[in-house]
């Protein structure tokens, strides 16, 4: 596939009678997948109908294919670009063969007769989003996520280089919103489509996109790689996260536990501890963990919740053990993850013990404690704790 | 760079095949019903005749009988005016309900039909049309097209600001009731001998076309359901509403014009004549839509014209045998068919939410 710029904007300033948006500048590649992120009323949508000239630009030019949208016939752009709107088209008594096969429109004649091989196209826009299935079903009795896959459908039927979606996964359940996901991404890279969409999961979007564009207070804030974007300060700045921090690392949302339920001090490492991390943030508990190794996915888990996580450098030195242990004369009750292993855990558990802290331990408790088979046990010993 | 890889399992698409089958034998037989009932609108009267006269009458149209008299004068013209006005009804109904994405709608209840009769009157209970010719049917085809659109444009550009359907639905019957006022205040004002033709007109009847009334009415009707069927392709892609229109490459300013000047043309043409009738535009796309199964206009079009024509002729039946020698306003048979078919396409949506 070639890389060239299929949809082009600088210094555009997008809007109803004023601004909402302005100095946008975007250069989209085919093959590209591009999310537009923000909070709601940030001027994605409007964005997107200026690009689909649905809008007029308040100020600067839109580039198509190279040419300039506003001076386009209807039926050139139509060629080139088809949109999905949040807009629930379902007229009655038409199917969903027929639904996309109104894609065909700037392909067909006078009357828009069906070629053979505008019919296979067709078929062929139905099978990439795996809707294949429902050509006969009305399109007015298809659920959500069905009637999103028509809505895709009907975009590909019109074979465009370019794809402008809002919100195409919204009113999605997981499933569909993860399968309509992983087919735009995958038609971006079979067939060269350009997608821009305008999305509110930022963990999706960082998932899938190519390049994120963050908009915010009527501007760009930021645009480019989402692994370079999508820091944790910049998307809890962008939708004013307070109580959550989004990990880049991880690619998700955690959702801090604001500490008022007391403070416990976990034992963990090597994965062990991220379960119980979530677990412990959602009571409502502060953490504070260690002595992890650098890298261990759960010394992420617990920086991403807000824990004051002890790491222990690859590279050795430091005196996270001491600090840890500090910290430990703060905490309301112990509980080891189950990670046997390590000295420093060892050394925190018997400190934990002889301070006659409550200890909770995930498996056996032969050495002192109270032992929990499994993650519901402790939740139970944890509350029992708590009164 | 984007063609999509073309299986060849992709091509095959049984389903339409019986879609077809279906769609033409509902065809069949409407156009048969159609046949049938202008049969009987030209057979059946005050005056019954058996086939075998009035067949002699119609292939000798000079002869100087009664039959033939009455035949060529009276029921053909009636039969005839029936199926055209039926149709274009019909037709300005399924382009309104197509416009405005709103099943509710007709030139009826929109008040273009009030539209057009506030117009009429002027010509017939003023004296404003006799600075032109005495009598003539492009005067009153034109005061009523003029009268349709100025009530189709008004009550687009409000239904531009408001979304709801059922608002837009109140819109159309005050605009109805305004004009509505104003005729009753032209009658009220008029010289008395012209009421009487105004009032039988208002009723709303096929009685008393004469051929150049039918001349008329093919002709610009013919054009206009040419016109309007050239235009199948970009009102399916309205189906999906204006933006997807837009984005599928239809001009949407002018076609959205266009749609307006054509349905209003068809229902003042109608309403020229006929007088203003009730529901068939509202009811008859529907009927025509659950008949054949689809939305394609493709199909809805030329479906919707043999159904209004079908629906009309029934209804003038029934309104000139019903209580025979007594004629019974069409409207107030049309009235029957469609006014239930609203009731329940309401019910449906507010059951829907």
């Amino acid at each position: 596939m070639s890389g060239g710029i299929v949809l082009a904007c600088e210094d555009l300033c997008v809007g109803y009678r004023g601004a909402v948006l302005s100095g946008v500048g975007l250069a989209v590649e085919a093959g590209q997948f591009v999310s537009l992120l923000g909070p709601n009323g940030a001027g994605k949508t409007t964005l997107l109908r200026t690009l689909s000239r649905h809008l007029k630009p308040v100020s600067g030019r839109v580039r198509v294919c190279g040419r300039d949208l506003q001076a386009m016939r209807a039926i050139d752009l139509a060629r080139v670009m088809a949109v999905g709107l949040t807009d629930p088209a379902r007229p009655p008594l038409l199917s969903v063969f027929e639904f996309a096969a109104l894609g065909r429109y700037p392909h067909t004649g006078l009357m828009g007769r069906l070629a053979p091989a505008d019919v296979a196209v067709v078929m062929s826009a139905l099978a990439a989003v795996a809707a294949d299935h429902l050509a006969d079903r009305p399109v007015d009795q298809l659920s959500d996520g069905e009637r999103q896959k028509a809505v895709l459908a009907r975009a590909l039927a019109q074979e465009p280089k370019i794809l402008l979606l809002d919100e195409p996964t919204a009113h999605l359940d997981l499933k569909h919103r993860v399968e309509v996901m992983g087919i735009l991404r995958g038609l971006c890279r079979s067939r060269g489509l350009a997608v821009l969409a305008a999305l509110h999961d930022v963990d999706i979007a960082a998932k899938v996109s190519d390049r994120v564009m963050l908009v915010k207070d009527g501007r760009t804030v930021d645009d480019g790689l989402p692994e370079k974007v999508l820091t944790s300060a910049a998307v809890a700045a962008l939708y004013g996260f307070d109580a959550a921090d989004f990990s880049r690392d991880l690619g998700g949302i955690e959702l801090r536990g604001d500490g008022s339920a007391g403070r416990a001090f976990v034992t963990a490492g090597f994965g062990s501890g991220a379960a119980i991390f979530r677990l412990l943030a959602k009571r409502g508990l502060a953490i504070a963990t260690g002595v992890l190794s650098e890298g261990d996915l759960d010394a992420y888990v617990a920086q991403a919740l807000g824990a004051q996580a002890f790491v222990a450098p690859r590279t050795g030195g430091g005196d996270s053990l001491s600090a840890a242990l500090a910290a430990l004369e703060t905490c309301d009750f112990l509980v080891d993850a189950g990670e046997n292993g390590g000295e420093a855990n060892r050394r925190i558990l018997e400190a934990a013990l002889a301070r006659g802290l409550p200890v909770l331990r995930m498996g056996r408790a032969d050495d002192g404690g109270q032992g929990c088979a499994s993650l519901g046990d402790l939740v139970a010993a944890i509350d029992r704790l708590r009164g | 760079m984007t063609s999509l890889v073309r299986s060849p399992a992709a091509l095959a698409r049984p389903a339409l095949s019986q879609a077809a089958q279906r769609r033409f034998l509902v065809f069949c037989g409407l156009a048969a019903l159609v046949a049938a009932l202008m049969l009987a609108n030209v057979r059946i009267g005050s005056v019954a005749y058996p086939v075998a006269r009035l067949w002699e009458a119609l292939l000798h149209p000079g002869a100087a009988d009664d039959a033939g008299f009455i035949l060529w004068n009276i029921r053909l013209p009636r039969a005839i005016a029936a199926v055209l006005g039926g149709a274009f009804l019909a037709t300005s109904g399924l382009l309104l309900q197509v416009y405005f994405r709103n099943p509710i709608v007709g030139p009826f209840i929109l008040g273009i039909s009030s539209g057009a009769t506030v117009m009429v009157s002027l010509v017939m209970l003023t004296t404003l049309g006799l600075g032109f010719a005495v009598f003539s049917p492009y005067l009153n085809t034109i005061a009523a097209c003029l009268g349709a659109y100025g009530v189709t444009f008004l009550v687009a550009a409000i239904a531009g600001r408001v979304k709801n359907g059922v608002t837009l639905l109140i819109v159309g019957l005050m605009t109805g009731y305004l004009c509505g006022a104003v005729t009753a205040i032209l009658t009220a004002l008029a010289e008395k001998e012209r009421i009487k033709g105004f009032v039988l007109w208002q009723l709303g009847s096929f009685s008393g076309f004469k051929w150049v009334e039918i001349e008329v009415l093919v002709l610009l009707g013919g054009a206009l359901l040419g016109g309007i069927y050239l235009m199948s392709k970009p009102l399916n892609a309205f189906l999906l509403g204006e933006d997807y229109a837009a984005s599928m490459g239809v001009n949407i300013r002018r076609f959205r014009v266009l749609i307006l000047l054509l349905a209003s043309s068809l229902a003042g043409l109608v309403t020229a004549m006929a007088g203003p009738v009730a529901f068939v535009g509202l009811a008859v796309p529907h009927m025509a839509r659950l008949s054949f199964g689809t939305s394609d206009n493709r199909v809805l079009i030329p479906g919707a014209c043999l159904m209004g024509a079908a629906v009309t002729s029934l209804c003038d039946l029934i309104a000139r045998m019903w209580l025979s020698p007594v004629e019974l306003p069409l409207s107030s048979i049309t009235a029957f068919f469609g006014a239930p078919v609203v009731i329940a396409l309401l019910m449906k949506r507010g059951m829907k939410g």
